[in-house]
């Protein structure tokens, strides 16, 4: 009876929007950090949002990433590495030792050609032994990877010390083989060497790309499909969605002067909604709104969305936006007269509270109000001006969409969301005395504006999809898209090679040209199929294609710089090839967890080792090979230390393990293993990138970093655990409801219900 | 006898001095359903192990289609076509259903190292296999967690039946569960005997047994109480005999209420 069912969604699932199936992901948590640490330095620090501050970030996030992804496929699996962080060092020290001549000693120093294989046998050695002690023992890895923490930290210091009588090993770039090494994990883009004047025009090009791909993705996911829509009706109403706004961007980018700025910025906006209307017209079943009356809660959310953003807008004129000392408003004995309070009303409450005469979660009052004298002396005024403009006028906006959606208001509200923010906009254009607040949040924000009218536009006009979306069929256009992309990254990575350029510049250049160009072929595939077809379903696909657009035109932002750029600056960019390694390991964790059989594995191993094991899961090779690929991440890691410094202190890397399993909890992953995600762990690595150099960057008195890494390693602990309950609950609402039967009460019906389960 | 699909002589296993299972002999054939019964501590548990893999006999002889054998590993067993659901379901909850289904056992393509779960097959495999055991999973990205009791049993029965087993072995399928519930998993025992699997099914409970029983294995304390075929035995005669005389009117009192 579902036979005919299979293959095509089922009917009885209710359908669940791009915005709920996004909240269920293990990584929701720490993308949403990321974007409000992201938007929190640059609304700060001048230096954080260039394409200089970004290197910078990247480059601590790169190292952490590279193996904070393993050690989460690690920890899904159900085991941890304590010894991955000596491990980075060791690996790093061994090379140098086995390439130096160790005089009194006796014997030559091999050449890096054997040094740097030796090396990798020697981690993966190291891995084996994690894995298998681990397996044979069944003693926790906790226990085991402690001890060969410890040998590694002796064996770093003792080897060290034998053969150079210092705690510091130097010269690998005396070692034989160094230059061609040093191209593979010492290699740099120096941004400052690559102009390009028609990168704006890329860039541009791409995001615009990126913003239709994005919103009629979007718009595909949400809403039902007429049934027999006229031909020309698609493709008409594609051109008039994206010529109109299209030709007035060009124009605006052409032109000079605020008096056309204005008038094709007008044209953009209008172009948009009138484009929008048309789409949703033509291609979406009309909406029939049910209008419930707005009840008290949705009326609060829009008070408290109202309050929020008129209280950020008083506080941006009110607080001092380019005041870097440090807010201070808690010194001296006030302060400390504020920490006693806090601190003892913490205990207070936490002893009422154990005896059940106050909340469990009361005494969190306690430890905001002691907190806040640290926070006066750690944080500058514009930083908190920003903090509370952003955190507010955000939550503002939040709360009046969430009101919006929660009473079906159709119009009205997100229409008036979008003039609040469009007014904020202006508010900073206005008031901001920073260039780039003025320029580039100025724009960003009425792109906001733009994008929640164009919405509230299509959800007044369109009917909400009930069923879920069937997988879409995009016959060869992903397989064409692939092989050219690929086939050419290769040709343009071989010139390139043989012109003598290196091979990082060969192989950046080259995948991204044939990234661009398989990018295209997937972008017009996907466009065709849209407008030609009568497949559901290419939401994902566009959303794909927007996500890819907007990476590619950030890449192309970051690597080329203007003849205008590089007049204008001393400072020298450079980005280490240790990114690319941390966005391939990336890539390379997601694809094995979500889509092989060895990622299956790591699942099944974490979540219920027993079970996988009888059905024929190889649990202990899982485990081991888990283990081994974190020593060969850590061998990449110790590589790339190793050909940046040339010189190693025996300490490198110790205490590092610690935290890479923080950012792999920040990006999602559950500590008892069954349940994360590899890009949840890379985005956790940047997030503390970020933070750490973040700081400096908003001068921040840095002696506190560490005060705000573990507060946010306690904020994304609890956001996670927030989000996986919720995620849960929303899962296990739609089981089966005749579970709820008691059990036992069994015997004796046995024949019964025998005929009775013959019925159907 | 010699026919038979497997053959246990005077299975023995020990746990250091202490005597698991001794001196228990049955076959099992396709088309069969062989019932092993017995109360807690009976030896069900090593009894099921011994055949699945988990545990090796220290003495006797395991005969399997004539042929003397030891199964090393869980793997050794699924190899030789003897799949077990255990009474824990041996399903990772966290796990979809379609991950749990073809877990160990995902179908694959590309090549080499672009070698990759074929997910949409898998995913459309299992709601067939499900459908046609009768139940509708609605989502087969479902995590197992999230299924009752009856549909996880019915999943692993599924998952068992379709990897070509020839031997199914089920730990107490319906001990946790409702009237209705087990009714559905007897159910299921009996098509899979239809099918042409032998079938070993261990309970405590006669009223499931015999309905679906071909033959009958009862176990007290690690011994064998005996090895019956349908006709030599009735369900009366064997409430007696796992519950022991002296209890057996306490249960009868007890099997009355229900």
């Amino acid at each position: 009876m579902a036979a005919d069912t299979v293959g095509g969604a089922d009917e009885r699932l209710a359908y669940r929007g791009p915005i709920q199936q996004l909240l269920t992901r293990p990584e929701i948590g720490a993308l949403l950090g990321l974007a409000g640490v992201w938007l929190l330095f640059w609304l700060t620090s001048e230096a954080f949002g260039t394409a200089g501050g970004t290197a910078n970030f990247l480059d601590v996030a790169a190292l952490l990433g590279i193996m904070a992804v393993p050690v989460a496929l690690l920890m899904i699996g159900g085991e941890f590495d304590l010894s991955s962080g000596a491990m980075t060092g060791a690996t790093a020290i061994f090379v140098i030792l086995m390439s130096r001549e160790v005089g009194e000693l006796g014997g030559a120093g091999f050449s890096l050609h054997l040094a740097v294989p030796l090396s990798l046998c020697f981690a993966l050695a190291i891995g084996w032994f994690n894995g298998t002690l681990v397996e044979r023992t069944s003693l926790p890895s906790f226990i085991v990877t402690l001890g060969t923490f410890f040998i590694l930290i002796g064996a770093k210091l003792g080897f060290g010390k034998l053969f150079t009588n210092k705690v510091i090993v130097e010269g690998l770039d005396e070692a034989q083989g160094y230059e061609f090494w040093d191209d593979i994990f010492g290699a740099e883009w120096i941004r400052n060497q690559h102009v390009w004047d028609g990168r704006d025009w890329a860039w541009a090009g791409l995001l615009v790309l990126a913003g239709v791909a994005l919103l009629l993705g979007l718009l595909e996911m949400s809403y039902t499909r007429q049934a027999d829509p006229p031909s020309w009706a698609a493709p008409g109403a594609f051109i008039g969605a994206v010529a109109v706004p299209l030709f007035g961007f060009a124009m605006l980018l052409t032109t000079e002067g605020t008096v056309s700025n204005w008038l094709w910025g007008a044209v953009i906006a209008a172009g948009t909604l009138a484009g929008v209307a048309i789409w949703c017209n033509s291609r979406y079943e009309p909406g029939q709104r049910r209008r419930p009356p707005p009840d008290n809660r949705t009326m609060r959310m829009i008070g408290i969305g109202v309050g929020a953003v008129a209280v950020a807008v008083v506080l941006a004129f009110v607080m001092d936006a380019t005041n870097s000392d440090q807010l201070g408003f808690l010194g001296g004995g006030l302060g400390r007269a504020v920490f006693a309070i806090g601190i003892a009303a913490t205990g207070v409450l936490a002893a009422l509270a154990a005896t059940g005469h106050v909340r469990s979660s009361a005494p969190v009052i306690g430890v905001v109000v002691a907190l806040l004298p640290a926070i006066s002396f750690m944080m500058t005024i514009q930083a908190a001006r920003a903090l509370l403009f952003g955190g507010l006028a955000a939550a503002g906006v939040v709360a009046l969409m969430l009101a919006a959606a929660r009473a079906d208001l159709a119009l009205w509200l997100p229409m008036a969301t979008a003039a609040i923010v469009a007014v904020a906009a202006f508010v900073v254009q206005a008031e901001s005395e920073s260039r780039k607040l003025r320029v580039e949040l100025f724009s960003v924000l009425l792109l906001i504006a733009l994008a929640l009218a164009a919405t509230a536009a299509a959800r007044a006009l369109a009917q909400r999809r009930s069923t879920a979306v069937p997988v879409p069929q995009m016959g060869l256009w992903p397989r064409v898209a692939l092989a050219v992309g690929g086939a050419a990254a290769v040709v343009f990575a071989v010139i390139e090679l043989i012109d003598g350029d290196g091979l990082l510049y060969a192989l950046s250049t080259g995948g991204a040209k044939g990234g661009a160009i398989a990018l295209g072929i997937f972008a017009i595939g996907t466009f065709y199929r849209l407008l030609f077809s009568s497949d559901e379903g290419m939401g994902r696909p566009l959303v794909r294609v927007g996500l890819a657009a907007a990476g590619l035109a950030l890449a192309v932002k970051l690597m080329f710089i203007t003849t205008l750029e590089e007049e204008a600056t001393q400072a020298v960019t450079r980005f280490r090839v240790s990114v690319l390694f941390y966005l391939l390991f990336a890539a390379v964790g997601a694809w094995v967890l979500a889509k092989t059989r060895f990622g299956s594995w790591t699942f099944a191993v974490g979540g219920n080792k027993d079970a996988a094991r009888s059905v024929g899961v190889p649990a202990a090779r899982t485990k081991t090979t888990l283990f081994m690929l974190v020593s060969v991440c850590a061998w990449v890691a110790g590589m790339l230390i190793a050909f940046r410094l040339n010189s190693v202190q025996a300490n490198v890397g110790d205490g590092n393990e610690f935290r890479y399993i923080i950012v792999a909890v920040v990006g999602g992953n559950l500590l008892t293993g069954g349940y994360g995600s590899a890009i949840g762990a890379a985005i956790g690595a940047l997030i503390w990138g970020m933070i750490s150099q973040g700081i400096g960057f908003a001068r921040w008195n840095t002696d506190w970093r560490f005060l705000v890494l573990g507060g946010l390693l306690v904020v994304a602990v609890i956001v996670n655990n927030y989000v996986r309950q919720r995620a849960e609950r929303s899962q296990a609402a739609r089981g089966d409801p005749d579970d709820d039967e008691p059990p036992g009460g069994d015997a004796g019906g046995a024949d019964e219900s025998v005929s009775e389960g013959a019925e159907p | 006898m010699s026919d038979s699909l497997i053959e246990l002589r005077n299975i023995s296993k020990f746990y250091g001095n202490i005597i698991a299972l001794t001196g228990v002999s049955t076959t099992v054939n396709p088309g069969e359903v062989t019932c092993v019964l017995g109360d807690n501590g009976a030896g069900k548990s090593t009894f099921i192990k011994i055949l699945a893999g988990v545990h090796q006999h220290d003495e006797g002889e395991l005969l399997l289609e004539g042929e003397e054998v030891t199964f090393s590993s869980p793997r050794a067993a699924l190899a030789a076509g003897i799949a077990t659901v255990y009474q824990d379901l041996a399903m990772v909850p966290l796990m979809s259903v379609w991950r749990n289904f073809f877990l160990g056992a995902e179908p694959t393509r590309g090549f080499g190292p672009f070698r990759q779960i074929d997910i949409e097959k898998a995913k459309q495999i299992a709601k067939e296999q499900l459908a046609e055991m009768g139940i509708d999973i609605r989502d087969t990205e479902q995590p197992v967690g999230t299924l009752s009791g009856g549909e996880r049993q019915s999943v692993a029965i599924a998952r068992a039946s379709y990897f070509g087993a020839r031997v199914l072995i089920l730990d107490e399928p319906t001990s946790a569960l409702g009237v209705k519930q087990s009714g559905v998993v007897l159910r299921r025992i009996t098509e899979a005997r239809d099918r042409g699997l032998a079938v070993i099914f261990i309970t405590h409970n006669p009223n499931h047994a015999y309905p679906v029983g071909d033959r009958f294995v009862i176990l007290n304390r690690g011994h064998s109480m005996g090895n019956f075929a349908k006709e030599d035995i009735s369900q009366a005669e064997l409430t007696h005999m796992m519950a022991g005389g002296a209890e057996l009117e306490a249960l009868q009192h007890e099997l009355a209420t229900h």
